[in-house]
């Protein structure tokens, strides 16, 4: 058969592991490695991120606090939004579990380009540092968005911030590059498209994204630095520039970019449920569809982010009825989600708990997406706190409910350790709790006149900014909650074993951790990878594996 | 479709799950009473609406809130249901596995369907009360505000200055309002009137509404604009007709009386002048030492400081030269001091803020 003769031929092609801690470690091409240190890195920064989140709910416990100085606090809340944004989540959902998960899932030994992943991770830190240490000149204090000309006139740690996106900026581009071709190149036999696990769908998607709409970034980035350090005028109107010019090359990137934080969400979520529902995941086609009507449909609405800010007026219906599209295939996945739990049986993983409670609270910032693209609502709330609050409800109801349950999910995956379920479960209801005192009374707040990125607010506020504040300390206390039990998971945590939660895409069918090459023999696939109850679709599994498999997952009978 | 043969193992409920009607029962009512206790809710009552738009905008929320209600009900609704009704059962073998379906072509089309059908009918309603915000009305107030670094000015038609600070429209008449901005991008926002235009440099932008209920409204700056962004507020007053047409005529008259007043220094009172840096100064100028930034300098000692001798426009610190500056503004390396005519302050206004700032060296 030909695909026997593939897999003698790709059998004879594996390298020995390199030895020695440094190319192991830390100048690893390994993208399980490489996987791992973005997760690392990108949680680091997610600790520093959410401190300076508290510091901000700190300032707002009352109504005209000195805790910080407006100065400080501009910087700290521009911070905590770039370092959200561009040094935790972009990094976590694609460099960390595009990296650790994705080769494996379609079966190949690595990325495309092992050294260029490296070259894209080793951006992360460097950008990462340039970017904190903005503080020791004066942080940025225009907001993540550093909307000219108010930036020109930022602090000079406005010009790192530049520098520093710019960097991570090129890495995203390089790594949507490498898992495109990873995904388009590099599958197993017999793994057609129709048969890729969802998340790999949505990592294409995303991967797209990433290669496309960053180099808009960086080149308003690039603009931004060259007027601000020689004076070249892009965006200075005094000068003859265009403010507005920025916003459009900003916003054509990071209205994309939400998508980026969003569709490997989407991703995780799609192997979560039918795994823990042991159920084929509901209208396949429709999901995978979905995520690239989203990629698509995403760089047509941009200016959506613009309706208040100067544009011909007519130009506000073409992005309005565009963004309103959009929830037509979100809700097609929500549907299918929603779906895939119905005649489920249903096992109550932290994982998967993660995950059905991100079908409540992404939809709650869906919803409040809708009303934010009515252009005639969005003149009120547009620049208010419903803004903030309609933006935490996706990133983080949504992106970051993903991301715990696909640290749950695969967390045995990478250290062959479990978690401590009850921690988890403990993690999950606070979490649920406090994140949604946290953000839903913001909706309040913004449609009642408080405006966004101010350090001082009317007195008629404090009660509500009290309530948004003690809750989001509670919100601190589930994170540090994970963090214990991954410490707890070091230690005392039971051996995971390859598959311990009965699941049948392939990064399961491989011993935990996965060998350096990851598969000895490439496998091919045979069908898709949700069947549960069918023998499994692949064949040329390392044999043992193969044997020790089939006979956990395939209930006698059930065939 | 669904095969036969693992439902035996998923249990013996039905299809949909136990008490699926009776949930569904449940959650019909408690959506609809939550709907009809939304639709009930005057907006009016949690933030007045001043001005005619507001209360199409608020229609329009309130529209766009009954759907956010059902559908978000029917997600978490049923999510929680599932998620109960389906859980794995203690006496179910641990190979357990749920209905394998891979879809439903027809349930698939209906729920595509659906929600497309709400998403045009919301696009046609937002497209029809788009169109009113944009037509012009007939005999209309038209206007201008302009941002400054912390501080809002209004001009108005046959009024020669602006007016900074307070902005003046009568009840009834519609407004035209054009927004722009000297320095950086403000935002212009009233909540009560449920209207917001950016103030970008160098474009004008136009706001249209009537206003309709007499009162004094919080006009907030919504763009992050520098240091002092969430001090940027002023006032909007609507005024019965009388009101308004008595201020406007004192408007003119204290600009005419200003206007022809030559520059005196020796008329100006420190007290007048400090109530007057409140209003005009302080948000960039602090009343320390130099180095006590905000944008400008701090301007305490002006007149004693051995480390800064000379002006920042390097003239001597002579009240003559201070009244200089404030009369033509300053270029400075952080912002722009707009000049006396930018700012809206008299003859009258430099010769009182020129004895304030000189009685704050004196004390030093």
């Amino acid at each position: 058969m030909a695909v026997a003769a593939q897999h003698s031929a790709l059998a004879e092609h594996i390298h020995p592991e390199p030895q020695g801690f440094i190319r192991r470690y830390v100048f690893s091409i390994d993208h399980k490695i490489i996987g791992i240190q973005y997760m690392v890195t990108g949680l680091i920064f997610f600790v520093i991120a959410g401190m300076l989140a508290e510091l901000i709910r700190t300032q707002l416990m009352n109504s005209n606090a000195k805790f910080l100085t407006p100065d400080q606090y501009n910087g700290v809340y521009s911070m905590h939004g770039t370092a959200m944004v561009w040094m935790v989540t972009i990094p976590i959902v694609t460099g960390g579990f595009g990296n650790i998960i994705m080769p494996l899932m379609i079966g190949a030994r690595d990325v495309a380009f092992p050294w260029l992943n490296m070259a894209s991770f080793w951006l992360f830190p460097p950008a990462g540092i340039l970017l904190f240490a903005s503080f020791l000149v004066g942080a940025p204090e225009a907001g993540w968005t550093e909307y000219p000309p108010v930036s020109l006139q930022g602090p000079p740690g406005t010009t790192l911030w530049c520098l520093a996106i710019i960097l991570i900026g090129i890495s995203s581009t390089m790594t949507g590059l490498n898992f495109m071709v990873t995904i388009i190149k590099m599958r197993a036999p017999g793994m057609t498209y129709t048969r890729m696990p969802l998340f790999v769908w949505a990592q294409l998607a995303t991967a797209a994204i990433n290669m496309l709409a960053t180099v808009a970034l960086s080149a308003a980035l690039s603009a931004l630095f060259i007027e601000r350090v020689f004076g070249v005028p892009f965006y200075d109107p005094n000068k003859g520039g265009s403010p507005i010019l920025w916003q459009h090359m900003f916003w054509f990137y990071s209205h994309p970019a939400v998508y980026i934080f969003i569709l490997p969400a989407f991703g995780i979520i799609s192997e979560v449920l039918p795994t823990f529902a042991r159920k084929p995941i509901y209208g396949y086609k429709m999901i995978a569809f979905s995520s690239v009507a989203i990629a698509l449909l995403g760089f047509m609405v941009w200016a959506h982010h613009m309706f208040t800010s100067g544009m011909a007026p007519w130009l506000q219906l073409p992005f309005m009825i565009l963004t309103m599209l959009i929830a037509i295939p979100t809700g097609v996945k929500i549907w299918s989600w929603m779906a895939t739990l119905w005649g489920g049986v249903i096992h109550y993983s932290t994982a998967m708990l993660f995950a059905m409670g991100f079908l409540i609270t992404f939809t709650m910032g869906g919803l409040t997406g809708i009303m934010l693209g009515a252009v005639p609502a969005d003149l009120h709330e547009h620049g208010t706190y419903f803004v903030v609050a309609h933006f935490h409800y996706v990133v983080f109801g949504g992106t970051f409910m993903g991301v715990l349950a696909g640290i749950y999910y695969w967390w045995p995956k990478v250290t062959n350790r479990l978690l401590n379920e009850t921690i988890g479960h403990w993690q999950f209801w606070l979490t649920m709790i406090f994140g949604n005192l946290t953000f839903f009374p913001m909706h309040i707040l913004g449609l009642e006149g408080m405006p966004r990125r101010v350090a001082v607010y009317v007195p008629e506020y404090t009660d509500l900014n009290r309530l948004i504040s003690f809750s989001s300390y509670g919100l601190s206390i589930a994170f540090l909650l994970m963090f214990i039990n991954m410490a707890w998971s070091f230690k005392y945590g039971k051996k995971a074993g390859p598959n311990p939660w009965g699941a049948r895409t392939l990064e399961w069918m491989i011993s935990s951790p996965p060998p350096y090459y990851n598969f000895k023999r490439i496998p091919a696939i045979l069908s898709g990878p949700y069947d549960f109850g069918s023998p499994l679709p692949y064949i040329g599994l390392d044999s043992e594996l193969e044997r020790t498999q089939s006979h956990t997952t395939i209930p006698a009978g059930a065939h | 479709m669904a095969h036969d043969k693992p439902e035996a193992q998923t249990g013996q409920y039905s299809n949909l799950g136990p008490y699926f009607w009776t949930f569904t029962a449940f959650l019909a009512v408690f959506t609809i009473i939550a709907i009809v206790w939304f639709v009930q809710q005057d907006l009016g009552t949690w933030l007045p609406e001043a001005a005619v738009p507001a209360d199409e905008i608020d229609a329009l929320f309130k529209f766009m809130g009954v759907f956010v209600i059902l559908i978000f009900n029917i997600v978490a609704g049923y999510t929680i249901y599932f998620a109960i009704a389906f859980r794995r059962k203690k006496d179910m073998p641990p190979d357990a596995i749920g209905v394998q379906t891979h879809g439903n072509a027809k349930l698939e089309f209906w729920w595509t369907a659906l929600p497309t059908v709400l998403i045009i009918i919301l696009a046609i309603y937002s497209v029809q009360i788009w169109r009113g915000l944009q037509e012009a009305q007939g005999d209309v107030l038209t206007m201008e505000a302009i941002g400054h670094q912390f501080a809002f000015q209004f001009r108005y038609p046959r009024l020669g200055q602006p007016v900074a600070n307070d902005m003046h429209v009568p009840v009834g008449t519609p407004v035209t309002l054009h927004v722009t901005s000297v320095d950086v991008i403000h935002s212009f926002w009233v909540p009560e009137v449920r209207l917001k235009a950016d103030m970008v440099p160098g474009l004008i932008q136009t706001l249209r509404f009537t206003p309709t209920k007499v009162g004094t409204y919080r006009i907030i700056c919504t763009e992050y604009c520098g240091r002092n962004h969430g001090d940027m507020v002023a006032t909007l007053h609507i005024d019965n007709q009388q009101d308004f047409g008595r201020w406007f005529a004192g408007q003119a008259q204290a600009q005419h009386l200003a206007s022809v007043a030559p520059l005196d220094l020796n008329k100006g009172q420190a007290q007048a002048g400090q109530a007057l840096f409140g209003q005009k100064c302080s948000a960039c100028h602090s009343v320390g030492p130099f180095d006590q930034k905000i944008v400008g300098p701090g301007l305490g000692k002006l007149l004693s400081d051995t480390a800064h001798p000379k002006l920042v426009d390097g003239t001597d610190p002579t009240p003559a030269n201070i009244a200089k500056i404030l009369q033509n503004g300053f270029q400075g390396p952080l912002g722009v001091m707009p000049n006396a005519q930018a700012n809206a302050i008299s003859n009258l206004d430099i010769a009182n803020l020129d004895a304030y700032l000189v009685s704050l060296s004196g004390q030093k």
